[in-house]
This record gives structure tokens, C-alpha cells and sequence, in this order.
């Protein structure tokens, strides 16, 4: 009896649309999350002030940094959390194989950038409002963004949060492959960021790292960029996941 | 449908399979009997393309089922164990199930929950054993794939449900017939079900044959001691065991002629015929004397 062939991309959309339902509890999370970083914005990041005889003034200056920190850690925990046993042995419930599982993921990490994107903007907005409503203030200052520069803004920050679970994604296939890499990662992190203090007195690699992307002006280079290292880091976790087994 | 050629895996320096080598034909109902251990497990998941053999070939429609996306779209295995997102609800589960099996039967899946008094608004994590594994059961059924693998299905459900699992079973494979592999301990249980037996120990086939030709496969002769002594030469002889009293009983390969049975008759030896599970039993026990002789020795 021979088998009518099953389509991988029909696989990975039913895939992906299980997902979507069954990974809800990590837009909760994000969820809270971006509360939390509401909050913590509320103090404001810096500021100053003055005055005379007469008069005085203050000014404190908000960002959505905090919110976008979080997010980024989200972003990362979240691809690390799907590649572990007990999301993995969960797609084998129904069809799957290997392949359309990580593709799956990708769709839905991808997926989850977005939704990250798009709240940080609704959330940066609420900032304003909060501090508006919240704070005893005269003025307040916004930086006005054309349309363009907004748009621009989300998919800078989709990006970002793509390129963070990708990383995640590859460093919770590696620590699937070998624990050992639960200890070695972090030790090369810090390991790294010691060594460089104690040769160079600054330390240098992951802020060289990180300017590769954050210094670059031109969005087209900086799109390419991201893409291209989050391919790469995809294709190695597809490659890596090759030798897990399937379900136990 | 489904073939093992000479598969072997190895567990670090275990031999789980050594060289099983069986198939098993299209629209039939092949029970697994075999003793803890004796590879069951590890034969379905390696038939569902969970796992690699270690060597040898395994074909299932044809091809190789490890990582295979066309054979995993065709079928379905039920086990105790199985990993289910504890964030749907059975309801949303069902929903998941419909839209990856093609010929998944919504209607027989809602009904059987109604009937198993499953809450649809329930969780998969919230069930007890028994009601996990009918749940399970029921998403192997309603699935109604090609190939439908249930390994001990009916691990923690109560007798009723058990009975009733069996009859839905029965029922749904005579409307819709596929390939279905049951596993269990309890042969009996599922014994008026099945077409085939498949019985394996220690990684290996023991026997494979219809449950008729089973039926007839063994003989018991009993008697006393020094009459069955002599007559045994000659015999296959399957297991052997000695009662008080000088009486001791044997169980040989029914392939006796005519003659052989009336010089028995004549020694003053018995038959009597013996169950497929019991049957099973004997054949797949490690020690030749059997539990006593654990107490015997000390």
C-alpha cells in the first residue's frame, strides 16, 4: 500500500495554528511583563532641575527601555521554553516530524515577534498616558514620530525580538543536545566578559557584537542583518535538533 | 503494511530487539502479547517512527517510519504516556486531533466522550489515569487512521470502561477496517477481538499466528510421574511441572497422531486443553520452574 504523500507546508500551517492555541500562556506572560515594565518606567530614568529665588523646576525623563528589556528577555526565555522536551513531545501528539516542528516554531516565533512589536508600541503609549495621569506635571515633551519613522520603529523592534529568540532557539537546542551546555554557555558569557576586563579593562565582545547591530544607520542593512543571523542561528537548531529522537 | 526485518535496538548494552523480524498485513487485528520487557514498547514506537532501530529495516506503507511525516499523517498511536499541551482544554484537544487527521470522525468522538462522561471544559492534566487513558482511547478511535497503534490502552481503566472500550473497538474496525495493533498483558481480555497474535520474548518473535491456530497449538498432558516421564521423550515440550502426590503435568506442541494419543490414553495420561493467556504465559516465563521454585530454593 503506498501513501498519498503528505504536504510539510500543510503540516506546518495546522502546526503553527496548534500553537497559536496551545503556547497562549506566553502572551499572558508577556502580558504581565510589559506591566511590570510599565511600572518600573514610572520612576523615570533620569532627569534633573533647578531654580532661584523665585522659582524652581524639575524635569524627569521616561522611556520604554525597561518595557523593551523585558521584552527582549521574553522574546528569549520564550524560544528556549519551546525547545524543551515537553513542548517538543507535544507537536508528536499529532503529525508531525522533525522538520515541520521546527519550522512550526519558527512560524510561531516569528508570530510572537510581532505580537511582541506591536504591544511595545501600545504599551509605550499607555507609559505616556500613565505618566500623564499619574505624575504632577506641566509639561510633557514627546518625541513626535512621522508615520514613516514609526513603522520603521515596529519592524526594528519585530526584529530585534526576532533575532533574540532565534538566539534563544539555538541555545535551548544546544543545552537539548548536551546539559553540559546549561554550565558552558553561561560560563563562556561571563567567562568572556571577565577575561576581556582583565586584559583590555573594558570589556569589549558582546558590545562588539551587539554594535554590529545596533550602530547601523541604514534599516535596509539593518533588516539584512538581522535575517541573516537569525537564519543562521534557525539553521544550526534545525541542524543540532537532527540527532534528538523523535518521542520517547 | 507493516515490516521488521531483523531489527535490533540497543539500549546502552541492552539488546531490547535482537533480530525481531514479523509483518503484519492490511486490515487486520494483531494483538502484541509479551511479557514486561520483553519489547513491546519499543517495537510500536519504533512501527510509529518515534525512535531508530539500531539496525535491520523497518517499512510501514512502504517506507522507512522514523521522522517520516507521511507516515506519521497515517497514523496514530495511543500510549499511556502521551504528550498533550496542558493549556487546551479535551474540547480544544478534539478540535487540534480534527483538523490533523483527515478522516477523524467528530461525531464518534463526541459521543464516545458523552458516554465516558468526560467534561469536553476539562483539562488534560485535571484526569485521572483511567480517565487520561480513556481519553487517549478515544482520540486513537475517532482518528481512525490507517494505522492505529494502542499500547495497553486500557491501563487504569475500570472493567466496565475496559469492556466497553473493546466493544467501541470492535465496532468502529467493522465499519471502518484498518490496521490496528493492540498491546496488553491481559490476552484474554482482548483475545475475541483479535485476528493475530504476535507473541514476543526477550526482543524476539515467540510465535505469530492466528488465535484459531493458537487454540490448537499446545496440548497439556497430565498423569504420574513415571508415566509421563517416559511418554514425554520425543516431545516438544514447553513447560513441566510437578504436583504433590506423584502427579505432575506437562504442556507439549500439539502435534500428536492418532496413535501416539491411545498409547497415552492406555498409561493412564490426561489431556485437557489450555488457555491462549495462560498459553502465553508458559511460553514467555523466564524461569522453567515458575515463582515456586524462588520459594523452593531458599
Amino acid at each position: 500500500m503506498s501513501l498519498p504523500k503528505t504536504s510539510l507546508w500543510d503540516i506546518v500551517k495546522k502546526q503553527f495554528r496548534f500553537k497559536l492555541k496551545s503556547y497562549r500562556g506566553m502572551f499572558t506572560s508577556l502580558m504581565m511583563l510589559q506591566i511590570i515594565g510599565i511600572l518600573f518606567s514610572l520612576g523615570g530614568e533620569g532627569g534633573g532641575g533647578g531654580g532661584s529665588d523665585s522659582f524652581s523646576y524639575e524635569m524627569k525623563y521616561y522611556s520604554g527601555s525597561f518595557i523593551l528589556a523585558f521584552l527582549m528577555i521574553w522574546a528569549f526565555l520564550s524560544a528556549i521554553i519551546v525547545t524543551t522536551q515537553a513542548y517538543r513531545f507535544d507537536d508528536y501528539a499529532f503529525v508531525a516530524n522533525r522538520m515541520s516542528s521546527n519550522l512550526a516554531n519558527i512560524l510561531f516565533l516569528g508570530w510572537a515577534s510581532i505580537i511582541g512589536g506591536v504591544t511595545f508600541l501600545l504599551a509605550s503609549q499607555s507609559l505616556k498616558l500613565s505618566v500623564l495621569i499619574l505624575q504632577e506635571q506641566d509639561y510633557i515633551v514627546s518625541q513626535r514620530l512621522s508615520m514613516l519613522q514609526m513603522a520603521e520603529g515596529l519592524v526594528g523592534i519585530i526584529l530585534y525580538l526576532f533575532l533574540f529568540t532565534a538566539l534563544g532557539y539555538l541555545v535551548g537546542m544546544l543545552v537539548q543536545r548536551n546539559k553540559i551546555f546549561i554550565i558552558l554557555l553561561p560560563a563562556l558569557l561571563f567567562g568572556s566578559l571577565f577575561i576581556s576586563v582583565f586584559f583590555a579593562n573594558e570589556s569589549t565582545l558582546l558590545i562588539d557584537v551587539g554594535r554590529i547591530f545596533v550602530k547601523e544607520t541604514s534599516f535596509l542593512l539593518f533588516l539584512l542583518k538581522v535575517l541573516f543571523a537569525s537564519t543562521v542561528a534557525f539553521g544550526s537548531a534545525i541542524f543540532l535538533s537532527d540527532n534528538l529522537e523523535v518521542r520517547k | 503494511m507493516l515490516k521488521f526485518n531483523k531489527v535490533t535496538k540497543i539500549y546502552g548494552k541492552k539488546k531490547v530487539l535482537d533480530e525481531l523480524t514479523f509483518s503484519i498485513g492490511e486490515n487486520k487485528i494483531t494483538g502484541l502479547i509479551g511479557r514486561n520487557g520483553a519489547g513491546k514498547t519499543t517495537m510500536l514506537q519504533i512501527a510509529a517512527g518515534f525512535i531508530r532501530e539500531s539496525s535491520g529495516e523497518v517499512r510501514v506503507f512502504g517506507e522507512s517510519p522514523f521522522n517520516n511525516l507521511s507516515v506519521s499523517a497515517n497514523m496514530v498511536m495511543v500510549d499511556n504516556d502521551m504528550n498533550l499541551p496542558a493549556s487546551l482544554s479535551l474540547d480544544e484537544l478534539l478540535d487540534s486531533a480534527a483538523s490533523f487527521y483527515p478522516n477523524w470522525d467528530m461525531k464518534l468522538a463526541r459521543n464516545l466522550m458523552s458516554y465516558f462522561r468526560l467534561d469536553l471544559k476539562q483539562h488534560h492534566t485535571g484526569l485521572s489515569k483511567g480517565m487520561k487513558n480513556t481519553f487517549h482511547a478515544i482520540l486513537g478511535l475517532a482518528s481512525r487512521c490507517p494505522l492505529t497503534i494502542f499500547d495497553e490502552p486500557t491501563n487504569g481503566m475500570d472493567a466496565g470502561v475496559r469492556k466497553d472500550f473493546y466493544r467501541a473497538l470492535l465496532k468502529d474496525y467493522l465499519a471502518n477496517p484498518r490496521t490496528i495493533i493492540i498491546s496488553s498483558h491481559h490476552l484474554n481480555e482482548v483475545e475475541d477481538l483479535l485476528e493475530d497474535i504476535l507473541v514476543l520474548k526477550d526482543g524476539r518473535q515467540l510465535l505469530h499466528m492466528t488465535v484459531e491456530d493458537m487454540r490448537e497449538y499446545a496440548v497439556i498432558v497430565s498423569g504420574r510421574d513415571d508415566m509421563l516421564n517416559d511418554w514425554l521423550s520425543g516431545h516438544e515440550l514447553f513447560h513441566r511441572n510437578s504436583t504433590d502426590f506423584g502427579k505432575s503435568y506437562a504442556l507439549i506442541r500439539n502435534n500428536l497422531s492418532e496413535g501416539q494419543i491411545t498409547s497415552a490414553m492406555n498409561k493412564g495420561l490426561k489431556f485437557s486443553t489450555i488457555s491462549n493467556e495462560d498459553l502465553c504465559l508458559y511460553l514467555t516465563s523466564q524461569e522453567k520452574g515458575g515463582i515456586d521454585d524462588v520459594f523452593t530454593k531458599n
